[in-house]
């Protein structure tokens, strides 16, 4: 999988993940996301439309993430999930905690 | 840090060292089971999603109970989590017995042998100085208490410590229930944890049928 960020005119820095989010993926993902938040960014948005799996380390990644940009005081968004990915999401509850939006224009609308 | 399996495990050991499950025995050893794959996982032995638990690597972890149920799975027939839950709780008694003298090991608890009606050998693990269990307890309430999102550890121990019936044992019941929003949203955001919740789920309302017919 990769990971490309680059930063909107609003200040919100985007996160499109492409590919499989697996174990052996988790950690560059993580780091990637660290990195991002790490830049201080007023919000994160993950683009996921072309992430095509997340599996329990996958998640575990989105989850640190997450926490990161909530301390670091990063609004934090995820958008355009594949079915497969929103199911994972759902049955996990990491809809609950985080936001996810339908689409990107969706959520830098909800973080501006 | 003390790792998931030994802090649930833990959370059930009173100070004189017996071992106690306020809510039920079998919702704890699954909750034990769980704790052993979300281990494994952050571990990178094994790893899961929705259909299925996949061995990554056999490398032992150094951990008897953890090397005991990845030893299982990598030999056992392709299946899913909540099918791994219900399959390993019979072990999970070993797993938990494994996990004391682990924790006696490392000195966190004192193995002491007594005879019961000077006969029978019982096995006693009471705590040392308490400060490791103490500890888990006050990382939990703390974060109920905030608003933070928690650590992938501390999400899933307080999902596991939920369905396992172990608040109960440091919180009262109208706290649980004050905190039960907050619980319900920030415990066990895991796929291998919510296994555990749905496999518990499961037997509660296969003992339901048994007793009450038809639900």
């Amino acid at each position: 999988m990769n990971v490309n960020i680059e930063s909107t005119e609003g200040g919100v820095s985007v996160a499109r993940a492409h590919g499989r989010l697996d174990f052996g993926a988790s950690a560059e993902f993580q780091k990637a996301l660290e990195g991002a938040v790490g830049a201080k960014p007023k919000a994160l948005v993950i683009e996921c439309s072309e992430l095509e799996y997340v599996s329990s380390a996958g998640l575990r990644a989105f989850l640190v993430a997450a926490r990161a940009a909530k301390a670091g005081g990063v609004g934090f968004a995820a958008c355009a999930l594949q079915p497969a990915v929103k199911e994972v999401f759902e049955v996990s509850g990491f809809s609950k905690i985080i936001d996810v939006q339908a689409d990107l224009a969706t959520a830098l609308a909800a973080l501006a | 840090m003390i790792n998931l399996v030994d802090e649930l495990v833990l959370l059930t050991v009173e100070d004189e060292g017996t071992v106690s499950y306020t809510a039920g025995r079998s919702g704890f050893l699954m909750s034990v089971v769980g704790a052993c794959l979300v281990e494994l996982n952050e571990r990178g032995r094994i790893d899961a999603d929705l259909e299925a638990v996949r061995v990554l690597s056999t490398e032992a972890t150094g951990h008897p109970a953890l090397d005991l149920v990845l030893k299982a799975i990598d030999q056992g027939p392709a299946l899913g989590i909540k099918a791994w839950i219900r399959r390993l709780t019979p072990q999970a008694t070993d797993v938990v017995r494994q996990s004391l003298a682990s924790l006696a090991d490392r000195g966190v608890l004192q193995a002491s042998e007594s005879r019961f009606l000077w006969v029978l050998k019982t096995r006693r693990y009471p705590l040392l100085d308490g400060s490791e269990k103490k500890e888990a307890k006050l990382r939990i309430v703390s974060t109920l208490l905030g608003d933070d999102i928690p650590t992938p550890h501390d999400s899933v121990l307080i999902g596991l410590a939920r369905v396992g019936g172990l608040l109960e044992g440091f919180l009262s019941a109208s706290e649980i229930d004050r905190l039960s929003g907050r619980i319900s949203q920030i415990g066990s955001v895991d796929l291998i944890a919510k296994g555990v919740e749905s496999a518990i789920r499961e037997e509660q309302l296969e003992v339901a049928r048994t007793f009450l017919g038809p639900v």
